[in-house]
């Protein structure tokens, strides 16, 4: 296919791409950009390992068209760490034992960011809401809402930069 | 317990994996520019015969560098894991590769794919157990294959006995006790026949591997699949005929297995493909070839009767159990008697007869999923103790704590169980859910009901593990092991018990871990076994390092070897004119030109290696009994409450208790990931998850929408979860620690199934208990009331 010319910002830095249009966001990001921190695992948007943030939403890059990304802002797992200081949700998700494989952790991690940002009082009822397009494996989903509660609850701050 | 044992130290690799730095095996492809990548044409049909199969318009294609087929020549395609063997003449289920391509770029692969032209002759298929009993069956096995039986089973219906199902493929038997007389003597006697869905194990990485050809003819893998050593390498060296010195494996992260990655079935079809092409190869599956090229698990068909005296004490199971294990021609593994191991480990069962088979079926073949038969073999069990306990009034709870082995005791096998905390499990669960108590009925349609169950699951003494540590001459130590990390935190359990014996905090240990030119062999993390095999092995090293160790720094200080205590990087000396020396400062430097090298110099570590075996096995006589089949049992209880909504059949688990004999456990945070792991991955299976075919035999639902994965949603919350160790410390474990991984998955089904019959009055005879299942229950036990 015929390429086209493609704006993006990942992680804060503006690129200017020529890419074929049918490609996903997840091709460009893991294939041209070396991104590998996003991961694949379904290809129909089922399971959750792809997900980034486009304009701070949360989405699954792998039924994301490059031309449907045109002009947006991605943050991919590697946009959340500061100089020598992670996330506070990578942070506590390290501290409440929250990864086992770790395949699902980046598009966990970036989707409670999602839902920390829209809602940074999030009840229990709205992160399972949230996640429930994330499929884990191996952890079977407790640790992983412990460690979003506990940033919500402000353990995370100061330790971890700004969230 | 001692220093860091017990501890929950935070895992090793987590900051790897919160940060998107940590490679798996998938990430590989963007380290090879000039990367050729495999594709593979696979058959609509569950049993065809290849009429015409022509590849010449798709060699054609520019940039195919090879097209592989069942009549490559120089292959013995018996020798190929089951689930990579190319069909030549007959396709033996829906999925099985007919062709497999290899071309410069993905793209040019997926044309060459549509170019190869194939006519297929739709054969008659077997799809499942009842269809393979059938005497009057389609063979499902190639004539070209002879089917070895393993056991002797006399069962009508058996192969052996010439009454057969041409289907059958092997057989297990064991008699302990006499059982005939025992059901005479039995007070009640409950029965039924059980069965469970098949299922894909879906770790969330596809399975891949990448295998680069190196100059001088050997190879080098990147891959996620399990056992560097014991199944990749030996697998390679084995069928493809290469040297040991030739092939080199490397283990990246690894995006979970459950067992399901112990089988090489991408491996060694993927060398071969490098070794043809001279390339550097990719081999990536997609989530539908996870379904329908890869392996299952094994569903279990199981036949019972359990006969008790009325005070609820069990004297008797008659069991009969068939493993369907898909198209695993040329069967040497299936015999239903790791299935029905399961029925052994738990209660006494003085009297027991085992007779069990495995059925070949047109349809994946079967391999390892966490548990290895287990929960299927364990589930007719646990339901018909509940329904014996319910049939003489007593609690289920109580029922078992009557029937369960006691530590000292022998099970049915004859072997000594020396290691079992399941009445603490049993009993911590039921009263977290308060099972003997019935749930206030308050969500209107929705029918509370509350169970429990327990299972037991046996280790299986194989294996060779080894350790290699080093103390380096600045004190830091790097640990070399080649077990699996499938996720569950074996390198970190691995690291601690490095870290414990030297006398060092985790963060001095540095592991180096899967790559068989560097790291020492180890089979493969199966059977729950890493704690125990390579966790011995490490202890062991780590000892071999202290000894060499005390020597060197005895020797200095003209001291004998017992003098010396190592802690970390200071050594304690008695009986010298020095108290305390600080280990690295004996390590002499070195330049260029310093002679007379000999003792501690800096650069060189000591090094120390350790070796583990468990005892093996005493062959069972002809009643198939043994005082040492298996080598020790990990046990787990589960209690639930449930709600079925009678008017849909649907069913929620509302609260869920589970329970692990871990032994003493290395590391219980990692102990705790495991069980809520497992249990949210039976709740999967017992509620959702199953292949369903297509009129072509074909698996219909072979991607995440269809094939629904539990998400957080079908877990309760998080206060309504509760993880409890309850450890029984194995003698000859690490520190008194035994494997749990896979224990965890046994008891829920069954404690599901009794929480719907307390919910609905409905017995299940098998998972998954579908929406759609359970209302026709419902409704056929409304039909018999209404006749009456």
């Amino acid at each position: 296919m015929e390429r086209m010319e493609i704006e993006l910002t990942v992680n804060g830095r503006k690129h200017t791409l020529y890419v074929s249009p049918d490609r996903t966001l997840l091709e460009i990001l893991r294939e041209e950009m070396n991104l590998i921190g996003t991961k694949k695992g379904c290809d129909d948007s089922n399971c959750g390992v792809c997900t980034v943030l486009m304009d701070g939403m949360a989405v699954k890059s792998c039924t994301i068209l490059i031309p449907q990304a045109n002009g947006h802002s991605i943050t991919t797992i590697e946009g959340l760490e500061r100089e020598n200081s992670l996330h506070p949700l990578q942070q506590s998700f390290i501290d409440n034992f929250a990864v086992q494989c770790g395949f699902c952790t980046p598009g966990m991690i970036l989707t409670a960011k999602a839902i920390l940002d829209e809602n940074p009082n999030a009840t229990e009822d709205d992160i399972r809401e949230g996640l429930h397009g994330n499929v884990c494996r191996c952890i079977g989903y407790k640790k992983i809402v412990a460690s979003i509660e506990a940033v919500r609850d402000g353990e995370y701050k100061e330790s971890c930069g700004e969230v | 317990m001692e220093g860091l044992i017990g501890k929950g130290e935070i895992r090793i690799d987590a900051y790897d994996k919160v940060t998107g730095k940590g490679l798996y095996a998938s990430d590989f492809v963007n380290q090879f520019p000039n990367l050729a990548h495999m594709k593979a044409l696979r058959s609509p049909y569950a049993h065809a015969n290849i009429k015409k199969l022509d590849i010449s318009k798709a060699e054609a294609l520019e940039g195919v560098l090879y097209i592989m087929t069942g009549y490559e020549a120089g292959l013995d395609w018996d020798q190929f894991p089951k689930a990579s063997i190319i069909a030549k003449n007959e396709t033996l289920w829906a999925g099985q590769m007919v062709a497999l391509v290899c071309a410069e770029t993905k793209e040019i692969a997926e044309k060459a794919v549509e170019l190869i032209e194939v006519e297929y002759e739709k054969l008659p298929a077997v799809l499942d157990y009842y269809a393979a009993i059938d005497p009057n069956a389609a063979s499902v096995i190639d004539p070209e294959y002879e089917t070895r039986p393993m056991g002797f089973s006399d069962r009508p219906g058996d192969r052996a006995s010439n009454r057969v199902s041409p289907n059958v493929v092997g057989a297990f038997k064991m008699h302990s006790g006499d059982v005939p007389a025992a059901l005479e003597k039995a007070e009640v006697t409950v029965e039924g026949e059980f069965w469970t869905g098949k299922k894909t194990a879906s770790p969330l990485e596809c399975a891949n591997a990448i295998c680069r050809y190196d100059s001088d003819g050997g190879i080098t893998m990147w891959s996620n699949g399990a056992g560097v050593h014991g199944v990749i390498k030996q697998g390679i060296c084995r069928i493809l005929g290469l040297q040991e010195s030739m092939v080199r494996i490397i283990q990246p992260y690894m995006g979970g297995s459950f067992g399901s990655r112990l089988n090489p079935y991408v491996e060694v079809i993927t060398a071969l493909m490098c070794l043809r092409t001279k390339k550097t190869v990719s081999f990536q599956f997609n989530r539908e070839e996870m379904f329908i090229g890869a392996p299952s698990n094994w569903p279990c068909i199981t036949k019972l009767k359990l006969g008790a005296m009325k005070d609820g004490t069990i004297i008797v199971n008659d069991y009969y159990l068939a493993e369907e294990i898909g198209a695993c021609v040329n069967n040497t593994f299936f015999s239903g008697r790791l299935s029905s191991s399961g029925a052994v480990p738990v209660y006494r069962f003085p009297n027991l007869r085992m007779d069990t088979c495995a059925v070949a079926t047109n349809t994946v073949p079967a391999a390892e999923y966490r548990g290895l038969g287990c929960p299927e073999g364990e589930f007719g069990i646990e339901c018909l103790v509940n329904q014996l306990a319910d049939e003489l009034g007593m609690s289920p709870v109580e029922i078992r704590m009557k029937n369960i082995i006691d530590k000292g005791e022998r099970n049915a096998f004859g072997e000594l169980i020396t290691s079992i905390g399941l009445k603490k499990c049993l009993q911590s669960v039921a009263d977290a859910i308060g099972v003997d108590e019935a749930p206030i009925q308050d969500m209107g349609v929705w029918k509370k009901g509350r169970g429990c169950g327990v299972g037991g699951k046996q280790n299986t003494p194989l294996g060779r593990s080894e350790a290699e540590v080093w103390y380096n001459s600045d004190g830091s130590l790097q640990l070399f092991i080649s077990c699996d990390e499938n996720g569950m935190g074996a390198t970190t359990a691995m690291a601690q018990i490095a870290a414990n014996e030297l006398g060092v905090p985790i963060s001095e240990v540095k592991v180096t871990k899967g790559d068989t030119a560097i790291t020492p062999y180890d089979n493969y993390s199966a059977s729950s076994r890493t704690t125990y095999n390579t966790g011995n092995a490490v202890k062991i090293a780590c000892a071999d390092l202290i000894s060499k160790l005390k020597e060197e720094i005895a020797r200095v200080y003209g001291l004998h070897p017992t003098k010396v205590e190592i802690k970390g990087k200071k050594a304690f000396l008695a009986g010298s004119y020095v108290q305390e020396i600080n280990i690295p400062s004996l390590f002499m430097p070195t330049s260029m030109f310093t002679q007379g090298n000999w003792g501690l110099q800096k650069g060189t570590p000591v090094k120390g290696h350790g070796l583990f075996c468990p005892a093996p096995i005493h062959q069972w006589d002809e009643n198939g009994l043994s005082d040492r089949v298996w080598n020790w049992f990990q046990y787990s209880a589960a209690a639930v409450e449930v709600a079925v909504n009678e008017e849909t059949g649907q069913v929620k688990v509302l609260k869920i208790a589970s329970s692990a004999d871990t032994g003493n456990p290395i590391n219980p945070k990692l102990v705790e990931s495991q069980i809520e792991g497992g249990i949210h991955m039976s709740i999967g299976f017992t509620i959702n998850e199953e292949h369903v075919f297509d009129e072509n035999g074909k698996i219909a639902n072979s991607n995440f929408s269809d094939y629904r994965l539990p998400t957080i949603l079908d877990m309760p919350t998080n206060e309504n979860v509760h993880a409890f160790i309850n450890p029984d410390p194995l003698p000859d474990g690490p520190y008194g620690a035994k494997g749990m991984a896979e224990s965890i998955t046994i008891p829920v089904g069954p404690a599901i199934a009794h929480g719907i019959y307390k919910a609905v009055g409905v017995r299940v005879t098998g998972y998954p208990m579908t929406a759609e299942r359970i209302l026709a229950l419902i409704n056929e036990k409304k039909a018999k009331e209404a006749a009456k």
